[in-house]
């Protein structure tokens, strides 16, 4: 009963982050039919960001948390920025055209990746703990920090959900995503939605990468494996569909904290793979996808 | 267009070989036999293309292809010839499986799994204790006869390759691939089978693959999983994209200039992935069918004032 708490939660932890992650993946695919390989890219530059700027404001005499929530901020911006750059002078000229614009995201992952090599180097930087200590959550000993960053996560998610499913922006983005020359027939603005789109769904991204920047090994390559899990995550859920990426990302969270506790991380790395193939051949679509 | 690629392609790759010949080892000979490599890989990815599938898995038949040449070699010790075809044999087994499963997914579904694919076997290299796990393998040389002559033997095997690829593909059967990317009810309709001819396009282009795998490992005598990561799919992408996937001249052109460009670029300190993603985001948003689309391009314009002055004549 410990472990399956403790299992749990962790899985409840990364699971948020995939859930972030994998949002934003699923919004710009709805959005613009863009595979956008560079997600991950947008990830790991605000986790950098994060990390440098950490001990950077710390040092200042700022407490912890303080600097965090704003490196956290800074991080958001830039990445925002960027994205908003990508987006005018890149996917802008190849939003619908799937093959092209997954070729041009692949090319923009070597570059953003090999800059960024450059820039930070290939070790890891880690971040000062946010909160010392330990806390008991129904006899499960969990690092305060990670408590706050998962409610934070989980909170972030609904209130994400939330917005998408109530507010006239987040109709608009899904009626967009199910069909966009209905949805211009309606009236709804869709170069500006499209902008929007991509720049929410980066925004999101970055956030998933400053959250995470306390409690993993930030490097430059690390948006690399999210972005595996990340996918896999709307495979299974149906490209496009906000629900299915939740239920996508979930499952992997799970599969990874219980397969890789009782046996070890790359046995599930390989569970997960050998699983969506077998849920292919059932569901061809994902679970929720349509088109 | 095919038409005139395959009737120089036979001469143009004896000329080639030729060539070749005056090289036999040392860093040139490398250099020929990573270009060739790399038309293979852009070509495959290519003829997948054909049927309106992009194959992000094609790192993952090439490491396949490089890790059975490997045990074929240092663990079995069976020739040379048996190595090779057993490279491409397993590369074309496990691609019949994979697509068969697969391969009824269409676009980013498609993608996606491949990608997935690839990293996946990566993995599972690495905890294969008898496959060399992390460190790979080593020691897979060539047969004696050949290793003096081996950039020859690669460019002829692999301009072989690209030659049937490009045979098949102005058969019946590639025109059948084309329709299937166009609109593959109506093909469907006709009463062909739709989903078991995409299976055989990839299952040919997944064996070429597997044999250029074995190729490499053969060529540097190391393999380790790191080398068939999905940036290997990527850096063919950026070969083809270059080059311009209208043309099956495309993916060599492409091959030939990125890969002499980057090992220029190496002098410069190493910025092989800045230098690989710059030339894909540059050509996807400047040049979208590639060099070979430039080439034609000023060819017609070069033409075009002289139909101008006949119908002015006329």
């Amino acid at each position: 009963m410990q472990n399956f708490l403790q299992l749990s939660f962790t899985a409840l932890q990364i699971g948020a982050v995939y859930i972030l992650f994998s949002l934003g993946l699923t919004l710009i695919f709805g959005v613009l039919r863009i595979v956008n390989f560079a997600h991950g890219q947008f990830f790991t530059l605000s986790a950098l960001c994060a990390s440098v700027a950490v001990p950077w404001l710390a040092a200042l005499g700022l407490p912890v948390w303080a600097a965090y929530v704003a490196a956290c901020v800074a991080g958001v911006a830039l990445t925002s920025l960027f994205g908003a750059v990508v987006y005018e002078l890149g996917f802008k000229r190849v939003e619908r055209d799937m093959i092209g614009s997954f070729i041009l995201s692949a090319g923009l992952v070597l570059m953003i990746e090999g800059a960024l090599l450059k820039l930070f180097g290939g070790g890891v930087r880690p971040v000062p703990p946010l909160f010392e200590g330990n806390v008991d959550v129904l006899g499960v000993s969990v690092a305060s920090q990670r408590l706050v960053l998962c409610a934070v996560a989980v909170g972030l998610t609904v209130a994400l959900t939330r917005a998408l499913g109530t507010t006239r922006f987040g109709k608009a983005l899904r009626a967009v995503s199910i069909d966009h020359e209905a949805a211009m027939l309606q009236g709804i603005p869709y170069r500006r939605i499209a902008f929007l789109g991509f720049m929410a769904a980066t925004a999101v991204g970055a956030v998933a990468g400053a959250l995470i920047a306390p409690v993993a090994a930030v490097t430059p390559t690390l948006g690399d494996s999210y972005l595996v899990k990340g996918f896999i995550a709307v495979v299974i859920g149906g490209m496009g569909s906000v629900p299915g990426a939740i239920l996508g990302s979930l499952f992997i969270a799970f599969i990874e904290s219980f397969v890789g506790f009782h046996f070890d991380p790359s046995v599930a790395n390989l569970a997960i793979f050998v699983l969506v193939m077998v849920f292919l051949l059932v569901r061809p679509k994902g679970l929720m996808g349509h088109d | 267009m095919t038409d005139r690629f395959i009737r120089n392609g036979l001469p143009g790759l004896l000329a080639v070989a030729a060539a070749s010949l005056l090289v036999t080892s040392g860093y040139a000979g490398n250099l020929i036999i990573w270009v060739a490599v790399a038309a293979a890989l852009a070509s495959s990815l290519r003829f997948v293309l054909l049927i309106g599938e992009l194959n992000f898995s094609v790192a993952a038949f090439f490491g396949l292809g490089a890790y059975t040449s490997g045990v074929t070699t240092t663990i079995w010790e069976l020739p040379f010839w048996l190595s090779l075809l057993a490279s491409g044999g397993v590369a074309l087994l496990v691609s019949m499986v994979f697509g068969f499963v697969t391969l009824r997914v269409k676009g980013p579904y498609f993608l996606l799994i491949g990608f997935a694919f690839t990293e996946a076997l990566r993995i599972l290299y690495t905890r294969s204790e008898w496959l060399g796990g992390n460190s790979g393998m080593v020691g897979i040389f060539p047969p004696e006869a050949l290793s003096d002559r081996f950039p020859t033997f690669v460019v002829l095997t692999v301009g072989a390759m690209i030659l049937v690829l490009a045979l098949i593909e102005r058969s019946h059967l590639g025109r059948i691939f084309t329709a299937i990317r166009d609109n593959d009810n109506v093909v469907r309709s006709v009463g062909i089978p739709v989903h078991l001819t995409k299976v055989l396009c990839f299952c040919i282009a997944s064996f070429m693959t597997g044999v250029a795998g074995a190729l490499q490992a053969f060529s540097n005598n190391v393999i380790s999983p790191l080398d068939f990561s999905f940036l290997l799919s990527t850096f063919a992408l950026a070969y083809l994209k270059v080059g311009g996937e209208g043309h099956p001249g495309g993916p060599i052109l492409g091959a030939v200039i990125l890969v002499l460009l980057a090992s220029v670029a190496q002098g410069f300190g190493g910025a092989e992935h800045i230098f690989y993603g710059a030339a894909i985001v540059i050509s996807v948003l400047f040049l979208p069918s590639g060099l070979m689309g430039l080439a034609a391009r000023l060819c017609r314009r070069g033409a075009r004032p002289g139909v101008a002055r006949a119908a002015g004549d006329l």
